[in-house]
């Protein structure tokens, strides 16, 4: 079970909250000029490390706001919690 | 002579998700009966016949308040717009996250960054939300009825706060949330708005806005917490 | 209950019974990545609660204890079996939580895919191509694994 802080709520439990897979994933600015694998890869690709992971997730039950958290994706560890549109933070592994 | 039926308003024909439930309510918010003399169990302790005070104490109190007029605001905090809501509200829009700011007969709670949840009185909804639009001013934002999304249920009583506790993961002691505050969250699974109204010596005074097809579900959820707190204590 | 799986779409829990008599019960996965395989609390909870709706006697069992493993997840929740653009390597993976029910068949295609380099017609819409083709399994899963 996990304890995400909400920008705006605080502390709630992870149930309270959607998961929004990996985060920072830039829409193509050119969708049409793209294979159909390239526009696969887009959609359907995305890193799995096993390590720091910058993922998106909403706080569906509260504020119901979209928002970046960096969790470590062994000990789930939260390390990181920033407003969608920021950079990625820098964490060291 | 032609018998004169009642005249069918939107008011006879309307009903809320709970109103068949009000007598259910009502006996739950009272101690339980103590049984029959002669049954083992009681009959064995003939010096708890102090239980129903004790029993009164704790029991905790449900009952649905039907039809409050609610209204979702959607709107940037700060601007003009904002401002002239608050002065047609009588109160700024309140921008701490989880919190209430009370107008009058009006309750304004924060849901979003962006986004208020104005509650009133059973009828009030085209009043205000006339009184919102006009104020808003066709600036960005919104003024929708939901009043037909929810019903609000009322939680009273010493035991409140631990019927809650059993199925809300939120810290509702006094030193982390009181009148004055609200959160959306769950509540057994549920999405409910919490709302706390009132503490007095009598204990919390919560609102507990459901969906109205879930309010079934969490009635029955709540009046089985509930029960534990109609009799004496186990352990004394 | 042994020799049988008994499962629920409805509730979501799936149960079998060990020899010894214990009783071997699965169901959700955690909604995001992660290689801890610890099985969130919550998960557990529900899958009791589901077991229990569908067999209320087991409320007299106790949990001996439980577990989690790393779950494969496609983005469409079936499986995918085939061949690959990489030579001699096939895949048969993304059973999410339903894997060894669908196993004697899942074998048999993929037999068929390794001995002709083709997929087995059968199993021709779960081939890896689907991601660039756009052709979906769009049933979250219904098709091939069992919930």
């Amino acid at each position: 079970m996990l304890l995400i802080a909400c920008p705006w709520c605080g502390e709630r439990e992870e149930l309270e909250f959607h998961y929004g897979g990996q985060a920072h994933v830039a829409h193509p600015a050119e969708p049409e000029g793209l294979s159909d694998s390239q526009w696969g890869e887009y959609l359907f690709v995305r890193d799995n490390p096993k390590g720091p992971f910058a993922e998106r997730w909403s706080h569906s039950a509260g504020c119901r706001r979209w928002f970046n958290v960096v969790r470590h994706t062994v000990t789930h560890e939260i390390l990181a919690v920033y407003p969608a549109g920021q950079p990625k933070p820098v964490i060291l592994p | 002579m032609t018998r004169r039926e009642p005249a069918v308003t939107a008011d006879t024909l309307r009903r809320s998700p709970l109103g068949h439930l009000a007598a259910v309510f009502a006996e739950h918010s009272t101690p339980a009966e103590p049984s029959p003399a002669g049954e083992p169990s009681r009959a064995a302790e003939p010096s708890r016949a102090a239980e129903p005070s004790i029993a009164a104490e704790r029991c905790a109190r449900l009952r649905e308040v039907p039809f409050l007029a609610q209204l979702d605001l959607q709107l940037e905090p700060g601007g003009p717009a904002a401002q002239r809501i608050a002065a047609a509200l009588g109160t700024p829009l309140p921008t701490a996250p989880n919190s209430v700011a009370e107008a009058g007969e009006l309750r304004v709670l924060w849901l979003g960054p962006q986004e208020w949840l104005v509650i009133g009185p059973d009828g009030s909804a085209p009043a205000t939300a006339a009184l919102l639009s006009a104020a808003l001013r066709g600036e960005p934002g919104s003024v929708v009825d939901v009043s037909a999304n929810r019903t609000t249920l009322e939680l009273s009583g010493r035991t409140a706060r631990e019927v809650l506790a059993k199925g809300c993961a939120l810290d509702l002691h006094p030193r982390a949330f009181g009148p004055g505050d609200c959160a959306q969250t769950l509540l057994s699974t549920v999405h409910v708005i919490l709302d706390q109204i009132d503490r007095t010596d009598a204990g919390p005074t919560y609102r507990l806005l459901v969906r109205g097809s879930f309010a079934q579900y969490l009635s029955d959820w709540l009046l089985d917490a509930m029960e534990e707190y109609r009799h004496p204590p186990l352990t004394p | 209950m042994h020799p049988t799986v008994v499962m629920s779409n409805h509730v979501h829990v799936y149960v079998s019974q060990a020899h010894k008599g214990e009783l071997v019960m699965g169901a959700g996965v955690d909604s995001y990545n992660g290689y801890g395989q610890r099985g969130s609390f919550h998960l557990i909870e529900r899958q009791m609660a589901a077991a229990l709706e569908l067999f209320p006697v087991f409320a007299r069992a106790h949990v001996l204890r439980t577990w989690g493993g790393i779950v494969d997840v496609t983005p469409d929740a079936s499986p995918i079996i085939g061949p690959t653009p990489v030579g001699n390597l096939f895949l048969n993976c993304g059973w999410g939580t339903g894997g060894f029910k669908a196993t004697p068949a899942s074998g048999w295609v993929y037999a068929h895919a390794i001995a002709t380099g083709e997929p087995h017609p059968l199993a021709e819409a779960f081939t890896l191509e689907r991601f660039t083709t756009g052709a979906l399994i769009d049933e979250h899963g219904a098709a091939a694994v069992a919930h």
